[in-house]
């Protein structure tokens, strides 16, 4: 007997039809399962073994665990020795998500009065370096006068790291602040946390910032930052012409200068599905311990 | 380690997702010399870019050949992850393709040429004969390079491996030679005993006669 397969039909799926002539029922549901198998070909393959699904947001949180990309000092060992350190330290303190733009509030020991803590809040302006030296910057104006206290995140000192306000701003570095006027970089000392639903995204924070007149830290005109407004308002004509002479408008396109300031995908699922059962149980165990924690407060004695 | 940071350990950029190359990257870029600086680079690198996704192969020398082929690799595997549907995809083509036409080839033509699973390189590189230095041409005795795209229509550079020895054309003539020189032999050796017969029936009958005699 004739029989014309469908233009549109997958000829390699229906096959099974027509060479299959004495199968009483050729299961319709096989067929399905089939396709999906197919279709879900390339995903299968593209993960390798031993890999688990990674949440997209991961490499944001913990962009920490992530080694340089520079090829000079890659040392898989010395990697490998830093992320179970890390783990570690995290285990102990609370290393909580947060980003540039971020407020947060950090306690640390102090070294020269014993048993006793020095707290800190202020907007996290930077994040340096990566691995165990991974080093924030907060930035606080009190009484008048701006401070930035750098924080190496996994020093043993560290007692505590709360996020006071968990947002993003424009840019990735927020150094301008520091030349900017004193009331953008200003955080109540003694600020409530803002809670966020679980899951839900990260917003980002629009603000615009004005600049105190010149002389500033940085040449900020020629970085291409988004997060301030009133830059031309004081630069002169030579200054401007030197912003324009020195772009590099080529830059963004420089696909393997682009390549070789990443991690990429392969290694980064690697490194993280080593870390991904370990560092959600840690996760759990915090907010156990944090709940623990808030029970007890809430419940204040009777006096007599 | 913590409180004395090392500068090296700059921290990785993380917004766009991109996947492993699986040609050698050199930690550094090449300086290619020109006089417009870093923007004369890229621009030579277009023009080579554009060139072996128009010709599909391509000899030029080994210090281009090798720094822009990590660029047709990147520009093939982000094509394949992002698709035509991506605007920041769509601008980096239209840049680094300097013919309108190309972008449509890279997309439609080049992209689909790869299955789903390879992830592999998607250009070949051959090294290339050298030009005999002479005393006018002293500084072109530099390495040459084929570099070509994988996939493309034209016969292929090296021997297959099916010709490697029998169908070679010394090889073939051999085997004739030899084939013509034992059947030569057998030939011969027919003959001769073809001959003894003969003598020997010659000589049967000279005795015959002598006996009868």
């Amino acid at each position: 007997m004739l029989r014309i397969l469908p233009k549109n039909s997958n000829y390699f799926v229906n096959s099974q039809f027509l060479f299959l002539r004495h199968s009483s029922s050729a299961p319709a549901a096989a067929t399905n399962e089939k396709n999906k198998e197919i279709a879900n070909y390339a995903d299968k393959k593209r993960i390798k073994k031993g890999s688990k699904k990674i949440p997209n947001d991961f490499r944001f949180k913990y962009q920490d665990f992530l080694p340089s990309p520079t090829a000079r000092y890659r040392n898989s060992l010395l990697e490998k020795l830093m992320r179970k350190d890390m783990l570690e330290r995290r285990s102990q303190v609370h290393i909580p998500e947060f980003y540039v733009g971020s407020i947060l509030k950090v306690t640390i020991s102090d070294p020269h009065s014993q048993g006793k803590t020095n707290s800190f809040v202020g907007i996290c302006t930077q994040r340096e370096y990566t691995g165990l030296c991974t080093r924030i910057t907060l930035r606080n104006v009190i009484d008048h006068q701006g401070i930035d206290v750098a924080y190496d995140i996994y020093d043993p000192l560290i007692q505590k790291i709360e996020v006071l306000k968990l947002e993003k701003r424009l840019d990735d570095r927020m150094l301008y602040l520091r030349d900017a006027l004193p009331e953008y970089s200003t955080v109540d000392v003694n600020m409530e946390p803002e809670l966020l639903a679980e899951g839900a995204p990260v917003p980002v924070n629009e603000t615009i910032v004005k600049m105190k007149p010149l002389p500033w830290m940085q040449k900020w005109e020629r970085k291409e930052l988004k997060g301030i407004e009133n830059l031309d308002q004081y630069l002169n004509l030579w200054r401007k012409q030197q912003r324009e002479k020195q772009a590099t408008p080529w830059e963004k396109y420089d696909l393997m200068k682009e390549y070789r300031r990443t991690i990429p995908e392969e290694q980064q699922n690697k490194i993280f599905s080593e870390i991904f059962d370990r560092i959600n149980k840690i996760n759990e165990e915090h907010k156990i311990k944090a709940k623990a924690a808030r029970r007890t407060i809430t419940k204040p004695q009777n006096i007599r | 380690m913590v409180g004395k940071p090392l500068k090296s350990l700059g921290y990785a950029e993380v917004t766009k997702l991109m996947s492993e190359l699986k040609v050698p990257v050199l930690p550094r870029h090449r300086n290619l010399s020109s006089p417009l600086g870093p923007e004369g680079r890229i621009n030579k690198l277009r023009q080579t870019v554009t060139a072996l996704v128009k010709y599909e192969r391509i000899e030029l020398f080994h210090n281009r050949a090798d720094e822009a082929r990590g660029y047709v690799e990147r520009l093939v595997s982000d094509a394949r992850r992002y698709g035509d549907q991506n605007k920041e995809m769509m601008e980096m083509a239209s840049y680094w393709l300097l013919e309108k036409q190309l972008v449509h080839k890279l997309f439609k033509v080049i992209c689909p040429r790869f299955h789903d699973t390879f992830d592999g390189p998607f250009t070949t590189a051959y090294n290339a004969p050298r030009k005999y230095p002479s005393e006018t041409e002293r500084k072109q005795y530099f390495k040459r390079v084929v570099l070509e795209l994988k996939g493309h229509p034209f016969p292929p550079l090296l021997p297959q491996a099916s010709y490697q020895g029998k169908y070679l054309i010394h090889n073939v003539l051999l085997d004739a030679a030899m084939k013509d020189y034992y059947q030569e032999k057998k030939l011969n050796a027919m003959q001769n005993k073809k001959e003894e017969v003969t003598e020997s029936v010659d000589e049967e009958k000279e005795l015959d006669n002598q006996i009868k005699e």
